[in-house]
């Protein structure tokens, strides 16, 4: 009998032992392909036939593009398993594998810390203002003329958590130690959540920061757009580490433009890497290049995760961290 | 009763009607706004035009003004001001000990910068614990992430504390909630209430353990540089320094050469040693997260520091006492 197959899509920066030492329960290999039609050739092929996991990065997208309904059905039928290395996986559609007989799992509690780190780092530079004197001292202008207006301290904000899980979670400890109150929304009360549990539409306006930590999904794109601006506190600032498209991005625009929200700490983009003009030009928020969970540290768990995915696929059949939507089907 | 006149010295911006309040109970109110000298300032003092002066409002935004407090100043002042209500955590422009000698009290506005002061340590600390400053040029530039390189969690990190006061303490309670380990050095050990879980530890043992070092104390003729080579050559390769306090704590040429050499992985600072200048070498840096000193630029921050000052001027005309005296001048009392 021929070896089971482990694919690799995407590189493996800091796991190397770990990745290697599955070498003694299957073959390691990789695709030929550099593009998504030459992957869909390669599956076609035969060549990957023996393929029973595959394991993928988050940066993989750029080669294959998604794992969407068109991709999954080109896979070999061999293939009973998908292991992403990431938190999010909106780049594989569920749907499709569960369709399919196909168990996906993701890395969702490592990259916990890291992300409720970047979060809060950014709810500090939107509520103070930080962009703008951060640039004009590197211009050489000091605090430059006229001087920045005042930040705002968060001791005694309440702070609005869209999604509750476990970066929600982290996010909070952190929040409550500058002082903030924490509210939170979920689509049922969580008793774990150890916060005040409140409507949507409560959370939009009461809240002096809202922190969007959700995933994206077809229910929760564009969940924050004009209706949902018009019911906010005047002066809201608003905080994104999940997915861009949660946030209707011109209608974003639009809300900054009229002073309706103070400022935004963006780490994530509905069109990434391109970014809405009117963010760019605007002096007052917080923009990253999506690198959440962009730490040594982070990184490295995250792919240990997916290896130890890997791992319980090929020795039993069973993945640590299945996603949701199939571990909650399978009870 | 002898006239308590009281003179503002620079602006107030967010308690306007409480100064015009302290009316009430002053013989008088001067003013002496920006855009005067230190020239004018002193000939105006001593031609008299701030007749029964009894206490006056100060601060770190008006030093500019009069420049420093120090014997040639004091000199000038009328010998009836017996109270200086400064506004600012840290006043080294004053000498305090000229004052002492005058019989002038000093009044600082503590705790009500330690939040502030403490938030902008912890956002200096996460920006250079993830040398952020390329990315966030890069994203601005249409770069996306340009020469992006990985950085680091606080999580399991041991930070260490130069100077646990208030700043330090505020300080010490956000970073645990990061999962950071946290030691501190200071003249004397805190009593175990005030320590809160964290380890006092010997200045060396500080320098040479610690993988965040956050300066948390004032600045003085002993505290001057008291970070230089030698204090850099026993730290950690790839320390990262935070610096929220007082520019010439550190001696900026040799932490240019700590950058460089990668001793010092990164460093966020809000303060410089010759502000508004700041070392050449710094501002090429890109693993460095820089503000202009804007620790306690909050608008809620700046109310409370001015309401502060207004306090301890009332207390200082009605009742000849300061809330909050400068600890030098409190000690000399208790030794009293």
């Amino acid at each position: 009998m021929k070896r089971q197959q482990v694919l690799l899509i995407g590189e493996i920066e800091h796991a190397h032992e770990s990745w290697n030492a599955l070498s003694t329960l299957a073959d390691l290999v990789t695709p030929k392909a550099r593009n998504r039609s030459d992957f869909l050739d390669e599956c076609r092929s035969g060549r990957l036939d023996e393929t029973r996991v595959i394991c993928r990065t988050f940066a993989s997208v750029e080669l294959t593009g998604r794992f969407d309904e068109e991709l999954v059905s080109a896979l070999p039928p061999s293939v009973k398993f998908v292991c992403h290395s990431g938190a999010g996986y909106d780049q594989v559609d569920v749907n499709a594998c569960t369709a399919r007989g196909i168990k996906v799992s993701n890395t969702p509690a490592v990259v916990n810390d890291a992300t409720a780190d970047t979060n809060m780092f950014l709810i500090l530079g939107a509520l103070r203002g930080l962009n703008r004197p951060m640039s004009t001292l590197r211009d050489g202008n000091w605090r430059g003329r006229p001087l920045p207006p005042l930040g705002r301290d968060p001791r005694g904000k309440t702070l609005g958590i869209v999604g509750m899980g476990g970066i929600g979670k982290n996010l909070k400890t952190k929040a409550e130690a500058f002082g903030m109150r924490v509210i939170y929304h979920n689509r049922t009360e969580d008793p774990a959540a150890d916060a005040e549990y409140v409507s949507f539409e409560d959370l939009l306006a009461t809240s002096d920061v809202i922190s969007l930590n959700l995933p994206l999904n077809e229910a929760t794109r564009h969940k924050i757009s004009h209706r949902e601006f018009e019911l906010m506190k005047e002066g809201v600032v608003i905080v994104n580490t999940a997915r861009g498209a949660i946030i209707d991005e011109d209608a974003l625009v639009q809300a900054l433009d009229s002073g309706l929200v103070a400022s935004v700490g963006l780490d994530v983009y509905e069109f990434e890497p391109s970014i809405h003009p009117g963010l760019i030009a605007n002096p007052n928020v917080m923009l990253l290049p999506h690198m959440g969970t962009w730490t040594v540290e982070c990184q490295k768990s995250m792919e240990e995760e997916a290896i130890r995915n890997v791992r319980g696929a090929l020795e039993n059949g069973k993945m640590r961290s299945l996603v949701p939507e199939q571990a909650n089907g399978h009870g | 009763m002898s006239q308590r006149a009281a003179l503002l010295i620079g602006n107030i911006a967010h308690a306007r009607k409480e100064w015009q309040d302290v009316g009430q109970i002053a013989s008088k109110l001067y003013e002496y706004p920006e855009g005067g000298s230190r020239d004018d300032f002193l000939s105006k003092c001593k031609s008299g035009v701030f007749e029964g002066l009894f206490a006056l409002y100060r601060s770190n935004d008006s030093n500019k003004v009069t420049g420093n407090f120090n014997d040639e100043l004091l000199d000038a002042l009328p010998k009836s001001l017996k109270y200086i209500c400064h506004n600012g955590a840290g006043y080294d422009n004053i000498d305090i000990e000229a004052c002492t000698k005058r019989g002038i009290s000093v009044s600082s506005t503590p705790i009500a910068v330690n939040d502030a002061t403490a938030d902008v340590g912890i956002f200096l600390m996460l920006g250079a614990l993830r040398n952020i400053t390329q990315s966030f040029q890069a994203v601005r530039q249409g770069n996306w992430r340009g020469n992006f390189a990985l950085g680091h969690d606080p999580k399991n990190k041991t930070l260490g504390i130069l100077g646990m006061g208030g700043i330090g303490q505020a300080m010490a309670h956000r970073a645990k909630a990061f999962g950071m380990k946290i030691q501190y050095h200071n003249r004397r050990q805190l009593p175990a209430s005030e320590e809160d879980g964290a380890k006092y530890v010997t200045f060396e043992e500080l320098l040479k353990t610690s993988d965040v070092l956050s300066l948390n104390l004032s600045l003085n003729a002993k505290t001057r540089h008291i970070i230089g080579k030698a204090q850099f050559d026993k730290m950690k390769d790839g320390v990262i320094i935070v610096n929220t306090a007082r520019g010439p704590l550190i001696d900026e040429a040799a932490l240019v050469d700590a950058l460089k050499s990668g001793k010092v992985w990164t460093a966020g600072l809000d303060v410089f040693e010759e502000e508004p200048k700041i070392h050449p070498g710094l501002l090429e840096a890109e693993n460095v997260v820089l503000l202009p000193h804007i620790g306690t630029a909050t608008f809620e921050t700046q109310r409370d520091m001015e309401l502060l000052v207004l306090d301890n001027l009332k207390s200082a005309i009605k009742e000849e006492k300061l809330l909050t005296q400068v600890p030098e001048q409190q000690k000399e009392k208790a030794n009293i």
